[in-house]
């Protein structure tokens, strides 16, 4: 049987807005494989910001059910929904979000410390991690003395260096120029090449085509699964 | 993560936004600097009251008259023949002047038998007490004390000369250093004798002092010397006296009592300006957390506990009120200092002013830190991520 990193069974997830239920998504079944490259896209509105707090176990389904490397989300208490984030899911970020006053390393650091690794450690691993992405020589700088396209790789070794089980980018090329979202774009790939899961969250068609799989959204519910090279 | 971690996080933050945290360290500094010097004012004036009353001896009875012919020397002499009376003295006084060649101030002289010196002790600056031969009935000596030697400019040099007391020649014989003396103040010691040529007249006295063997006997002497003094007079017990009797223990604990209401109270002003001090912290951290609702999104998404959010917030406030604290302590310490020299008190750093500085500032932290954390630690990851 093929290891299944996340796995949705007539997900449904419904919003109260005022004295009005909104429902963001109506009933998904999904299963991605470890070692895929998946694109969920979807015009604002589709549900997928709402698949991406889902699958980042950042929420919980209003009903079905929903699996990240093979625990059940559903009745998670916070602390054990956060550890298995912490453990299962790499953040990418739209306009980067690095943390304020605080350097390169420091972002990357900063999962580790919230898994209770040593600072001593945490340093290390963060060093490897941004030195393979070219960083080797900017560990100490400030965010705003880090173009547009190093602040993105902060942000991608700050979701590699814990070794999740799935790297969830949400619109990551959102906030760049092509040519350094190309260049992101390019990382993810590699990051597939090697191995990962990578899962990109994205209204842009054309950044979607670059994954091999593609999970078209509309109205909360799956329109259509894409696979090949188109 | 660890706690020295989350503590780094906190500090990290005050420092990165400097100018801030120390208008939001304000309120608690001046609080605290205002405890610490008010308690100092306190003590230290409890402190100069209570010496000047322990000079006088805590098992003396002071007798004092309503009217210039209510007491007389018999009267004393009686109250001398009392059982467990060791020491007496009596005393005439009224205002006068005083004059040197260059200048003349108003003072009040003080007639006093020959064991007045011997009962109250007071230190020495220059020169000598009034001795045994200044008793004599021809002398005419004088003692000066602190204040009306100040106001004169009495040197070392004068020693020995010629002053004037409401117009007759004195030889000045010493100067007293009874500054911080309780009701001393431009006061000039002559003897009884020397009293009655000036002011007052043969046999009446304006107060009597015995002392009582032991501390212990002086409430018991206050009753006989009234008893006494009323068969005298033949006052009934219902009759208004002539005179007042005056407890110095009994004073002292007036004192203290008073003191510490007053200690009290200033204390209750100083620690509502903590409560605002206080309320400025909790306002700002709320700003804080409202600012920084992304970043505590980002925080959560990377694995951050509310546990951990809860902390960092609330060290942020702990160490803002606790720092505020050890700058006010500071501040109130050398408010108090200078205050000590000018009242002419001893200084010294109290450990319970220290603990209950920092302990009150810490407190504050805790208590209005406490909610801005909450409400932090309490945002939902995808509300805080998708807040602008």
């Amino acid at each position: 049987m093929a290891d299944e990193v996340v796995r949705l069974d007539k997900v449904r997830r419904e919003y109260l807005v005022g004295d009005q239920i909104t429902t963001a998504l109506g009933g998904v079944d999904l299963v991605i494989e470890r070692g895929e490259f998946v694109a969920i896209v979807g015009p604002s509105g589709s549900g997928k910001s709402t698949m991406m707090n889902l699958i980042g176990c950042l929420d919980r389904p209003s009903a079905g059910s929903v699996q990240i490397a093979g625990d059940s989300t559903n009745e998670l208490s916070d602390n054990k929904l956060t550890e298995l984030r912490s453990k299962a899911i790499g953040f990418v970020f739209q306009q980067f979000q690095l943390l304020p006053n605080t350097t390169a390393i420091e972002n990357v650091m900063a999962p580790l410390l919230y898994q209770g690794k040593s600072t001593k450690e945490a340093r290390k691993l963060a060093t490897q991690i941004l030195t393979q992405l070219g960083l080797g020589d900017r560990l100490n700088f400030d965010r705003n003395r880090l173009s547009g396209g190093q602040q993105q790789r902060v942000a991608i070794a700050r979701a590699l260096v814990t070794s999740p089980d799935i790297v969830l980018a949400d619109e990551p090329t959102g906030a760049l120029d092509s040519k350094t979202g190309a260049a992101v774009i390019e990382l993810l790939k590699d990051l597939h090449r090697e191995g990962r899961t990578v899962v990109l969250i994205t209204h842009d068609l054309e950044i979607a085509a670059s994954a091999p799989r593609r999970v078209f959204l509309r109205d909360g519910l799956i329109e259509r699964d894409e696979r090949g090279v188109r | 993560m660890r706690i020295l971690g989350t503590a780094a996080l906190a500090l990290n933050r005050i420092w990165a936004t400097k100018v801030r945290s120390l208008l939001t360290m304000l309120g608690v500094v001046i609080g605290v600097a205002a405890i610490v010097a008010l308690t100092s004012i306190v003590d230290g004036a409890s402190q100069g009251i209570n010496k000047s009353l322990a000079t006088l001896g805590t098992n003396q009875l002071n007798i004092t008259a309503m009217a210039q012919d209510s007491l007389t020397e018999q009267d004393a002499a009686a109250l001398a023949a009392l059982d467990n009376v060791s020491v007496m003295f009596v005393q005439a006084q009224n205002q006068g002047t005083i004059a040197t060649q260059d200048s003349r101030v108003n003072a009040r002289l003080v007639g006093v038998s020959p064991q007045y010196f011997e009962a109250v002790k007071p230190e020495i600056a220059l020169g000598s007490y009034l001795s045994s031969s200044s008793f004599a009935a021809t002398s005419k000596d004088v003692v000066f004390g602190a204040d009306a030697a100040n106001d004169l400019g009495i040197t070392k040099e004068l020693l020995g000369s010629s002053v004037k007391l409401n117009g007759q020649d004195f030889r000045l014989v010493g100067v007293l250093d009874d500054q911080a003396g309780f009701g001393t103040s431009g006061r000039v010691y002559v003897t009884i004798d020397s009293a009655r040529k000036l002011f007052s007249q043969y046999p009446y006295v304006s107060s009597i002092v015995i002392q009582a063997n032991t501390p212990e006997q002086v409430d018991a002497l206050q009753i006989q010397a009234d008893v006494l003094l009323r068969e005298r007079y033949g006052l009934g017990v219902e009759t208004t006296a002539r005179y007042t009797i005056t407890n110095q223990a009994s004073l002292i604990a007036a004192v203290g009592s008073i003191t510490a209401t007053l200690g009290l109270l200033l204390t209750g002003i100083a620690a509502i300006s903590l409560l605002v001090g206080g309320i400025g912290i909790m306002n700002i951290m709320l700003v804080s957390v409202r600012e920084r609702t992304r970043e505590i999104g980002v925080r959560r998404a990377i694995g951050a506990k509310q546990s951990n959010i809860l902390t960092q917030f609330l060290i942020e406030a702990i160490v803002l009120s606790l720092a505020g604290g050890v700058v006010g302590l500071i501040l109130g310490e050398i408010a108090a200092f200078f205050l000590a020299v000018l009242g002419d008190w001893v200084f010294s750093i109290r450990l319970d002013t220290v603990l209950l500085a920092l302990g009150f500032s810490l407190l504050v932290g805790v208590v209005f830190g406490v909610w801005p954390a909450r409400q932090a630690a309490k945002l939902e990851p995808i509300d805080a991520l998708r807040f602008e």
